[in-house]
């Protein structure tokens, strides 16, 4: 009985995690969530505004080519929960960003964190309460 | 003298249990009531930043947020209700959602945002921050007047029974979704809500959704939210510039439609 319960929570814990990117990107389409990617790379701008705020980044791919990246995030409003404001990123800071790219192979994904200049990390934030580890 | 004494001894008997009664018949109570000072917290305050924890949601029933196309278990549909939802969830799947239409009361219920009560002489007011939407939910005893106008909030009463706040709305115009999967509302939409405050952080609504045009039977979602006491309300308000430039960014970008301005809003 104990193990179903606990493995009914994952399963709704599952979803909730699914449904995120589906939230994010209201469009229908969705992210690859399996396969969260890491790149690192040079802020050029960084867009505080809803419904979605955005952080476009440089970063250089295989063959040395920059690709200029569209991350979305969530709500200014989730985002402040988790640690943000609006001058958390400027144009030109260094930084390591962790998000789950487009299905589509565009340049586009949805984040997960992000490893700030001086080191510090600030995740993405969460949508409603998240089940205790 | 005695006669006298023995008289005003009823009267006086008579009066406080007349007094008793007009008490009980002004709390609508007919079950056992919560001793605030035993328990640390007062069940019939609900005032606070409530945040929605969706994982405690009892297994089996219809999840409002499993949103990956294929929702299971669904609602007891009729024909006329599974048409309407085909039709919604393909509506979404274009990414037409992208509007500010208010997203009726259960919508904003299921959105995993939170929202704030704030409580005054003859209402509860929620404020759900996703979109900025508002809610009033009378307390003065009224019933829902039969004339109302149809709108996308509905028409809200509540009524203590016990420590249970029950709550009643009709009055919805139809244009709404239950929820973001697409579940329809129409106009015949009768929702019931059970409101308990469980512990100091714990509030658990039970939603019975009796719409007979779309469904064929009553059905309920069990929901929870958690106090935020360290919490302000964000702004978030909904705006067509701002959606649009969303698209621009982001959609675009990502070769995605977005949403079609050149037409008109939905019906």
């Amino acid at each position: 009985m104990k193990s179903k319960l606990i493995k009914g929570f994952g399963l709704i814990a599952g979803l909730l995690i699914v449904c995120v990117p589906m939230f994010a990107h209201h469009g229908g389409s969705d992210y690859d969530i399996q396969h969260p990617r890491t790149l690192k790379g040079t802020v050029t701008e960084f867009f505080w505004s809803n419904p979605h705020c955005q952080v476009f980044l440089d970063s250089k791919d295989d063959s040395n080519k920059v690709v200029n990246w569209t991350i979305e995030t969530l709500a200014p409003a989730v985002l402040r929960r988790a640690g943000w404001s609006r001058e958390t990123l400027h144009p030109g800071d260094q930084i390591t960003i962790t998000f789950v790219p487009s299905k589509k192979g565009t340049p586009v994904g949805m984040l997960r964190k992000v490893v700030l200049p001086d080191g510090s990390e600030l995740s993405g934030g969460a949508l409603g309460e998240q089940p205790q580890q | 003298m005695r006669n006298w004494f023995l008289g005003s001894t009823i009267a006086l008997a008579v009066a406080l249990a007349f007094l008793a009664v007009a008490r009980a018949q002004t709390d609508h109570s007919g079950a056992a009531k919560t001793d605030a000072k035993a328990t640390g917290f007062d069940p019939h305050d609900l005032a606070g930043i409530w945040n929605p924890a969706p994982f405690m949601q009892p297994i089996g029933e219809v999840n409002p947020l499993d949103l990956g196309g294929h929702p299971n278990p669904l609602p007891p549909f009729t024909p006329a209700g599974e048409a309407a939802y085909l039709a919604n969830a393909k509506f979404i799947a274009a990414g037409a959602v992208l509007d500010c239409d208010p997203f009726g009361v259960s919508r904003n219920f299921f959105t995993p945002r939170p929202f704030e009560i704030l409580l005054t002489r003859d209402r509860l007011v929620q404020h759900f921050e996703y979109y900025d939407n508002w809610r009033e939910i009378w307390t003065d005893g009224r019933k829902i007047p039969a004339d109302v106008d149809p709108e996308y909030m509905g028409y809200s009463i509540g009524r203590w029974d016990g420590d249970t706040f029950v709550v009643d709305s009709a009055a919805y115009n139809g244009k709404a979704f239950l929820t973001w999967q697409g579940f329809p509302i129409s106009e015949s939409m009768h929702q019931t809500e059970r409101w308990q405050r469980l512990d100091q952080d714990t509030l658990k609504i039970v939603f019975t959704f009796d719409d007979p045009k779309n469904y064929a039977k009553p059905w309920s979602i069990t929901f929870f939210w958690k106090l935020r006491k360290d919490w302000v309300m964000d702004a978030h308000p909904c705006t067509l510039s701002a959606i649009k430039e969303y698209d621009d960014r982001v959609n675009h970008a990502d070769k995605l439609p977005g949403r079609d301005y050149s037409k008109p809003e939905k019906k």
